[in-house]
C-alpha cells in the first residue's frame, strides 16, 4: 500500500467517523422525540397526587393507585371486549385474507380481473358513512349496544377480504413451479395450499395476524357508534376516550394514562417479538402487491 | 401535442418524459371521454346481445328439452333430482322454497314500499286516564330502503340461480346423450377442494364483502337521492323520501345559500384543495424522511441498529387514539411544547398552534409535521427491506466510478425505490386523503373557517373531506344526505387521482413480473 | 303520598279496563342515562321509588353513564334503542324534540312541573305550548374562578385589568371564546344583544329575533377582541386549567369542588367582570340554563305512564335535594331552592351574583351553537373594525339561512304567537308559491306573514299586496302586525317572489 492511498484511507475513515457520529447524534435526538409522548404517558399514569391534567411531567407522589382504580370501573370489561375481539379477528381475518389473496394470486379464472377491479373501486368509497347502515344491520342481528363486541368482530372480519393486496403481493413472489410439481404428483389445490404454500408464507401470515390483532384496539368512531349508550359493549378506545370528556377529565385523566399503558402493552410486546416477520411481510408484500 | 415515435421518446430526458406523458394524459382527456362513451355504448350493445342470447337459449332449452328439463323451469332442481344428482337438486329446490317464502312473507312488502319509502309517519295520542302521551310508530323509511335493496339483491341472485338451473339441465342432457355419466354428489364435493377450489376460497370473503361493504355503499349512494336527515329520520319523526338530484344541485351550484352564505361548492373546493395538499405533503414528507432514517440506520458503522428500529416501531404498536390525543395536548397553548420553547427563551409568548384562524397555515403545517412523527416508522420499516434488496454490486461499481454519496442516491437508490414503491405511493396518497384519525384526534379540524361553516356543521382549516363529512353527519342538522353526496364526490376525486397517477407513473407494474 | 295513591289507582284501573297485562307485568326494565357522577345515587333513588310503590310498580333499572352534553347525539343515533329516561343539557332540547326522542308530558304532569319548578327551567323544557321534559337542575350558568395569589381583589371587576394581571404574571385567562357559543355569548349579552327563538309544539323553529349584528354587537366583539388577542387567553375550560398555569377560569358550579381542591384558600369566586369600549363599561352577561330529564316516547300506555311517574319522582323535591347534597347540583325545584343549605352554597352564591346580568337560555336552534361558535375564531382573525363587522355579517347570513327561505318561499304562520286558539296552530311554507286555507269562522287564523329576509322585523299585514280587505290588521294591539281572516271561507294565498296575494275562492 502506497503512502498516498493509506492517507486517503485515513481521510476516508476520519470523514466516515464524523458522519457516523453525526448520524448517531441524530438518531438519539429522533429517538428522544419519538419517545417523549410515551414516557410522559407512562409517568402520568403513576401520578397519584392529582387525577387531572397538570402542567408538569414528573409525578410528585408516585404510586400505582391509577392502575388499581381501573379495576373499580368498567375497564376490565372493555379490555376483555377488545382483547376477545382482537383475538378472534386475528384468527378469522387471517384465514379470510389468506383465502382471498391466495386465490387471486394463484388461480386464473374468468372473473379474476373484474373481481380485483371491483374491489379496487369499492375501496375508493369512504367507509365512514356506511357505519349508519352497518349499525342497522347489526341491530337487526341483535349485535349492538351491550352486545356490540360480536357485531364489531363480524364487521371487521366480513370486510377484511378487501385487504388482500399485501399478502397477494407476497404470494406472487413464490414460484408457481412448486404448485405445478405438486399438481403432477396428484395433490389437490387445497393440499397445495396448506402443505406447500403456507409453510413458505410464515412472514406474511404473522404480518396479517399482527395487523388484524392491532386493528380492534384503535377503533374508535365505528365502535362508539355501535356501542352507543351501553358501557358493557364499549371497547377500550371508546371507554378511555369518554374519560377525556369535559365532565370527566379532571377526575379520570391519570386513569386514562394508566389504561393507555395497559392497552399498549400486549401490542408492544407482540411487536417486539415478531418485528422481524412484520418487516419481512411488509417488504415482501406491500411493495410488490 | 406532437406524437413522438418510440425512439424519439426514449431520447428525452427524464423530466421531459414525464412532461410528455402528463401532457398526453391531459390532451387525451377529450378523446378519452369520447372513448368512454363509445365503450359504454358498445357495452350496452354487448349486454343487449347477451341478454338476447340468453333468452334464446332459455327458450331453446325448453323447446328441445325433455319433460324433466321442462318441469325444472317451474320446480328448480327437479331435473337434477330426476337424474340422480340429489345434492345439487336439493340445493336448487331449497333456494327456490326460501326465495318464494321470503317474497311472500316480507320481500313483496318491502318492494312495494320502495318507490315511496313509506306512507304514514308516527302519530301521538293522549291517554287521559293515565295522563300520558303514547306514540304509535308506523312505516320506517330506513328499513324500507335497506330491505328493499336487499330484496332486489335477492331477486337478482334468484334469477341467476334459476338460469344456472336451466343450464345445468341442458348440460346434463348433453352429457347423458353422449353416453357419459353425470357427476355424483361425491365428485361434486371433491371439486369443491380441487378444480372449483377458488370458488370455495372466495365464497366466504365475497359474501362478507357484498353484505358488509357493497350493500352499505350502495345504500349510502341511494341516501344521496333522499332527504334523510335529523328532522326526517324515517321513523320517530318524519319519513324521508326520494328527492331526485336536489342534493347534487345544492352541492354543485356556485350560488350561495339564502342570505349570501358561501355555497357548498365553494366550501367543497376549499376543503378539497387542502385535502390534496395534505395528501401530497403527508405522503412525500413521510416517504423521503422515512427513507432517510432507514438509510441512516442501515449505514455501515451505525451501532444498535435493532435498538433504533425498535424505538421507532413502538409508535406503531401504540394505538393512535392514545398517542395522538396526548400529542394534541402537548401542542396546546399551555402545553409542554410551548412551555419548553418559552423556558428556552426562543419565544416570549405561547404559540396558538391550532386556535389561530388568522394563521391557518400554522395549524396546517403543524399537522403535517406531527404526521411525520406518525408516518416515519412505517416508511422506515418498508424502505429498510427494499434498501437491502438493492444489489450491492451496483454501489460497488458506482464507487469505482467515483460517484459521490449523493450521486449514488439519485442515480441508484431513488430510481430503484420509486420503481418498486410506485404503487405503494399511490395507495398511500389516497389513504392520506381519507386519513380521518390524524385530523380528528389532533385538531378536530380547528381552527374554524368561519366563512365556510354553515348550519349543517362547522368547517375548519385543517378539515379533510372525510372529517367534514363526519361533522355533517354528527352536526345539529345531521344532514346524512349531504354527507352522502360528499362521500360520492370523494370517490370521484380518489378515482380521478388514481387514474391520473396510474397513467403518469413510471412503473406500471406487471403482475407476472415476479413469477 | 296522596299523589301516589292516585297514580297507583289510575294504573290499576287502566289495567283492569284494558286488560293489557296481569299484575306481575308491572315489573319493567328501564334504561336510565345519567351523568357518570350521578350513577350510584340514581340507582339508590330508583330503589327508593320501588320501595315507596310497595311492589305495585317495580323497575329493574339499567343505569348507564352518558354525558349530559352528549345525550342528544347518542339518542339521535337510534331513538328506539336509546335510554328510556335520559338527562341532557338544555341546549339539546330542540334537537331532541325534533328527532321525536322526547315524549310530551300529560296535562296533570305538566301542571305539577309548572307549579313546582323555577319558571326559567320550565320554559327551557317547553316548546310551543307543550312541556317535553322535567327540569333537573337550575345551575347551568357560568361565573369566574380566580387565583387570589395572582389576581388582586380590587381588579376582579375589570376585564382589562384582569388581562393585564394575567399577562404580567404570565398566567392564563381561561374562558372558552373560540370553541363554545355558550361562553362567547357573554360579550353580546353584556351590550344588550339578544337571540330569541320561537318554536311550535313539535319543536320546529318558526322565528327568531336576533340582534347580534348591530352597533351593540360591534361593541361586544371589540370587547371580545381584547381578550382573544391576549397571548394569555386560553380557550379552554375545566378545573384542571389551574394546574396548568391558569389564574382565571370562567366556568360553572360543576368545577367548584375541584377548583377548591387545587387553590384551597386562594380560591376566589365572583361574578364576571366588565369591559370598557369608548369609555363605557359593560358587565359581561351569561347564559342561565338548566339540565333536563326526558322520557323517550313509549308505545305501551301503562309502561309510559309508569316511566313518567319515575321521571317525575327522580326530579321531585326529595331527589333534587339528595343530588344537591351529594353532588352540589343546584336544584330547580322551588322548595329546594328556598332551603337554607342551598342558599348558603358558595358556588351557587356566585351564580346568584351573576344572575342580574344573565339571560334565561330559552329555546335556541340546534344549529345556532355551530354558527355562533365561529365568531370567536373570526374575531381573533379580524384585523380591524371592518373585519369585526364582517364576522358579524357572516354570522347574520348564516342565521338567516337557517330558515332556508329562498326567493320563492314565504312563511305563513297561523295562530302561534300567544294566540288563544292555539290548537289550530299551523305553519305554512309557501315554497311553491301557493297555499290554500280553509277558514271555518270569522276572525280566525291569527298569525303573521313573513317574507324572506324579513323574519326578524316582519311587517305582516303591511306586506299583503292584494286582498288586504279580506284580512284584518291587528297591528294596534300587537307590534308584530298579526292578521286574522275577517270571514269564514276558503282562501288561496299566493307568493310570486314580490307580491303577496290573498284571494277568496
Amino acid at each position: 500500500m502506497s503512502e498516498a492511498t493509506a492517507k486517503r484511507h485515513m481521510g476516508l475513515k476520519a470523514s466516515r467517523a464524523v458522519t457516523n457520529t453525526a448520524i448517531h447524534i441524530l438518531l438519539i435526538v429522533i429517538s428522544i422525540i419519538w419517545l417523549i409522548p410515551f414516557v410522559c404517558i407512562v409517568l402520568q399514569s403513576f401520578r397519584v397526587e392529582n387525577s387531572g391534567q397538570v402542567g408538569y411531567v414528573l409525578p410528585k407522589v408516585w404510586g400505582t393507585d391509577n392502575y388499581s382504580n381501573l379495576f373499580q370501573t368498567d375497564f376490565p370489561r372493555w379490555y376483555t371486549n377488545t382483547f376477545v375481539a382482537a383475538l378472534i379477528t386475528a384468527v378469522l381475518q387471517t384465514v379470510i385474507v389468506l383465502c382471498m389473496s391466495y386465490t387471486l394470486s394463484r388461480f386464473r379464472f374468468k372473473m379474476r380481473q373484474p373481481l380485483m377491479r371491483f374491489m379496487l373501486i369499492l375501496g375508493m368509497f369512504p367507509g365512514m358513512l356506511t357505519m349508519i347502515i352497518l349499525y342497522r344491520v347489526l341491530k337487526d342481528l341483535g349485535m349492538t349496544q351491550a352486545n356490540a363486541t360480536p357485531g364489531l368482530i363480524l364487521v371487521y372480519i366480513a370486510s377484511s377480504g378487501m385487504g388482500y393486496y399485501v399478502s397477494k403481493g407476497f404470494f406472487d413472489t413464490i414460484p408457481t413451479s412448486l404448485d405445478e410439481a405438486a399438481r403432477i404428483d396428484g395433490a389437490t389445490r387445497a393440499q397445495i395450499l396448506y402443505k406447500i404454500i403456507l409453510p413458505l408464507s410464515k412472514p406474511i401470515v404473522i404480518y396479517t395476524i399482527l395487523t388484524a390483532f392491532m386493528g380492534p384496539w384503535g377503533d374508535y368512531v365505528f365502535a362508539r357508534y355501535i356501542a352507543f349508550g351501553a358501557s358493557a359493549g364499549k371497547n377500550v378506545a371508546v371507554g378511555l376516550y369518554d374519560w377525556l370528556s369535559k365532565d370527566q377529565i379532571s377526575n379520570n385523566y391519570t386513569m386514562f394514562c394508566a389504561g393507555g399503558v395497559l392497552v399498549a402493552l400486549p401490542v408492544t410486546v407482540l411487536f417486539m417479538f415478531l418485528q422481524k416477520y412484520y418487516v419481512e411481510g411488509v417488504t415482501g408484500g406491500a411493495v410488490k402487491g | 401535442m406532437a406524437q413522438l415515435s418510440d425512439l424519439e421518446y426514449l431520447k428525452l430526458s427524464k423530466g421531459k418524459k414525464f412532461g410528455y406523458r402528463l401532457g398526453h394524459f391531459f390532451t387525451g382527456i377529450p378523446k378519452g371521454i369520447g372513448r368512454f362513451f363509445l365503450k359504454i355504448w358498445e357495452g350496452l350493445k354487448k349486454c343487449g346481445a347477451a341478454v338476447g342470447r340468453e333468452a334464446a337459449d332459455i327458450v331453446n332449452t325448453f323447446v328441445h328439452g325433455d319433460w324433466k328439463t321442462k318441469l325444472s323451469y317451474l320446480v328448480m332442481g327437479f331435473g337434477c333430482l330426476a337424474r340422480g344428482q340429489i345434492l345439487r337438486g336439493i340445493l336448487f329446490l331449497l333456494f327456490e322454497v326460501v326465495f318464494i317464502g321470503y317474497m311472500i312473507l316480507s320481500g313483496g312488502y318491502w318492494l312495494s314500499m320502495l318507490p315511496s319509502l313509506g306512507k304514514t309517519g308516527p302519530s301521538k295520542e293522549y291517554n287521559e286516564l293515565l295522563d300520558v302521551y303514547v306514540t304509535k310508530y308506523n312505516d320506517n323509511s330506513f328499513q324500507i330502503l335497506l330491505y328493499g335493496v336487499l330484496t332486489i339483491f335477492f331477486i337478482i341472485a334468484f334469477i341467476y340461480t334459476w338460469r344456472l338451473n336451466i343450464r345445468q339441465n341442458k348440460i346434463a342432457e348433453k352429457i347423458l346423450a353422449s353416453g357419459k355419466k353425470l357427476k355424483s354428489g361425491k365428485e361434486d364435493l371433491r371439486s369443491i377442494v380441487d378444480d372449483q377450489f377458488h370458488k370455495t376460497l372466495l365464497a366466504l370473503p365475497m359474501t362478507g364483502i357484498i353484505v358488509f361493504t357493497l350493500l352499505p355503499i350502495l345504500f349510502m349512494v341511494l341516501v344521496a337521492f333522499t332527504n334523510y336527515d335529523g328532522t326526517h329520520n324515517g321513523y320517530t319523526n318524519s319519513l324521508f323520501t326520494w328527492v331526485g338530484l336536489d342534493n347534487f344541485n345544492t352541492m354543485l351550484s356556485w350560488s350561495g345559500g339564502a342570505g349570501g352564505t358561501q355555497s357548498y361548492a365553494a366550501t367543497f373546493g376549499e376543503v378539497l384543495l387542502w385535502t390534496l395538499i395534505w395528501a401530497f405533503f403527508a405522503t412525500f414528507t413521510n416517504y423521503f424522511l422515512g427513507m432517510f432514517v432507514a438509510m441512516a440506520i442501515n449505514k455501515k458503522g451505525i451501532r444498535f441498529k435493532k435498538g433504533w428500529r425498535t424505538i421507532l416501531v413502538l409508535t406503531i404498536a401504540i394505538p393512535q387514539f392514545i398517542s395522538l390525543l396526548y400529542v394534541s395536548k402537548m401542542f396546546a397553548k399551555n402545553g409542554i411544547i410551548n412551555g419548553f420553547l418559552m423556558d428556552m427563551g426562543w419565544i416570549t409568548q405561547a404559540i396558538d398552534f391550532f386556535g389561530d384562524a388568522s394563521r391557518p397555515w400554522l395549524a396546517r403545517i403543524t399537522v403535517i409535521v406531527i404526521n411525520i412523527w406518525i408516518g416515519i416508522p412505517y416508511l422506515m420499516l418498508i424502505t429498510t427491506g427494499i434498501l437491502m434488496n438493492i444489489p450491492a454490486d451496483l454501489y460497488e461499481s458506482a464507487k469505482i466510478d467515483g460517484a459521490s454519496g449523493w450521486k449514488q442516491y439519485t442515480k441508484i437508490t431513488l430510481p430503484y425505490m420509486l420503481f418498486v414503491t410506485g404503487p405503494y405511493l399511490l395507495t398511500s396518497f389516497t389513504g392520506n386523503m381519507n386519513n380521518f384519525n390524524v385530523i380528528y384526534l389532533l385538531t378536530g379540524g380547528a381552527p374554524t373557517n368561519a366563512a365556510a361553516s354553515s348550519a349543517s356543521g362547522s368547517v375548519g382549516y385543517t378539515d379533510l373531506l372525510i372529517t367534514w363529512l363526519f361533522k355533517i353527519t354528527t352536526g345539529a342538522e345531521s344532514q346524512y344526505y349531504m354527507a352522502s353526496v360528499i362521500g360520492i364526490l370523494v370517490f370521484v376525486v380518489v378515482a380521478l387521482v388514481s387514474l391520473i397517477v396510474y397513467n403518469v407513473m413510471p412503473s406500471t407494474r406487471n403482475e407476472e413480473d415476479f413469477r | 303520598m296522596k299523589k301516589f295513591l292516585a297514580i297507583v289507582l289510575a294504573v290499576m284501573m287502566a289495567l283492569s279496563m284494558m286488560s293489557f297485562a296481569t299484575a306481575e307485568s308491572m315489573t319493567y326494565d328501564v334504561k336510565i342515562w345519567v351523568a357518570e357522577a350521578a350513577k350510584e345515587l340514581t340507582q339508590k333513588q330508583v330503589e327508593a321509588f320501588n320501595a315507596e310503590n310497595n311492589g305495585v310498580i317495580t323497575f329493574n333499572a339499567t343505569i348507564e353513564a352518558v354525558s349530559e352534553s352528549d345525550a342528544a347525539t347518542q339518542m339521535i343515533t337510534d331513538v328506539e334503542a336509546g335510554g328510556d329516561i335520559f338527562c341532557f343539557a338544555q341546549d339539546q332540547f330542540a334537537r331532541l324534540v325534533q328527532a321525536g326522542a322526547l315524549s310530551r308530558l300529560g296535562t296533570k304532569a305538566t301542571e305539577t312541573v309548572i307549579a313546582n319548578n323555577d319558571a326559567g327551567t320550565v320554559a327551557a323544557a317547553t316548546s310551543g305550548d307543550a312541556l317535553y321534559a322535567y327540569p333537573l337542575t337550575a345551575d347551568n350558568g357560568y361565573f369566574m374562578y380566580y387565583d387570589k395569589s395572582v389576581i388582586p381583589e380590587e381588579d376582579v371587576d375589570s376585564l382589562e385589568k384582569l388581562i393585564a394581571d394575567c399577562e404580567k404574571a404570565q398566567k392564563y385567562f381561561a374562558f372558552e371564546q373560540q370553541s363554545s357559543a355558550w361562553y362567547l355569548a357573554s360579550f353580546f349579552f353584556a351590550t344588550g344583544c339578544v337571540s330569541e327563538w320561537t318554536t311550535d309544539d313539535e319543536g320546529n323553529f318558526i322565528s327568531v329575533h336576533d340582534t347580534f349584528n348591530s352597533p351593540e354587537g360591534l361593541i361586544a366583539v371589540k370587547g371580545m377582541k381584547k381578550l382573544v388577542d391576549s397571548p394569555y387567553h386560553l380557550s379552554a375550560g375545566g378545573a384542571d386549567q389551574f394546574q396548568q398555569n391558569a389564574a382565571i377560569l370562567v366556568s360553572g358550579t360543576w368545577d367548584f369542588a375541584k377548583v377548591q381542591e387545587y387553590l384551597g384558600d386562594n380560591m376566589g369566586v365572583t361574578d364576571l367582570p366588565s369591559f370598557e369600549v369608548d369609555g363605557k363599561e359593560y358587565h359581561l352577561g351569561s347564559f342561565n340554563g338548566c339540565k333536563l330529564m326526558g322520557v323517550k316516547p313509549q308505545v305501551d300506555e301503562v309502561k309510559g305512564a309508569a316511566i313518567h311517574k319515575l321521571a317525575q319522582y327522580l326530579t321531585g323535591a326529595k331527589c333534587q335535594m339528595e343530588r344537591f347534597e351529594a353532588l352540589a347540583w343546584g336544584p330547580s325545584n322551588k322548595e329546594d331552592q328556598a332551603s337554607e343549605k342551598v342558599q348558603a352554597n358558595a358556588g351557587l352564591a356566585a351564580l346568584i351574583a351573576q344572575a342580574p346580568y344573565s339571560v334565561p337560555q330559552g329555546q335556541i336552534h340546534g344549529s345556532w351553537w355551530d354558527i355562533a361558535k365561529v365568531i370567536g375564531d373570526d374575531v381573533k382573525a379580524a384585523k380591524d373594525d371592518a373585519g369585526l363587522q364582517a364576522a358579524l355579517d357572516n354570522y347574520y347570513d348564516k342565521i338567516a339561512s337557517l330558515f332556508k327561505l329562498d326567493n320563492n318561499a314565504l312563511l305563513f304562520v297561523g295562530a302561534w304567537n300567544g294566540w288563544n286558539n292555539a290548537d289550530e296552530a299551523d305553519t305554512y311554507y309557501l315554497k311553491d308559491g301557493v297555499v290554500t286555507l280553509e277558514v271555518p269562522e270569522s276572525d280566525y287564523m291569527g298569525g303573521r306573514i313573513v317574507k324572506p329576509g324579513d323574519w326578524g322585523t316582519d311587517k305582516g299585514f303591511a306586506q299583503v299586496t292584494e286582498g288586504k280587505e279580506l284580512v284584518k290588521d291587528l297591528g294596534e294591539e300587537n307590534p308584530d302586525n298579526n292578521i286574522v281572516f275577517a270571514e269564514a271561507g276558503n282562501y288561496t294565498v299566493t307568493w310570486d317572489g314580490t307580491a303577496i296575494t290573498i284571494k277568496k275562492n
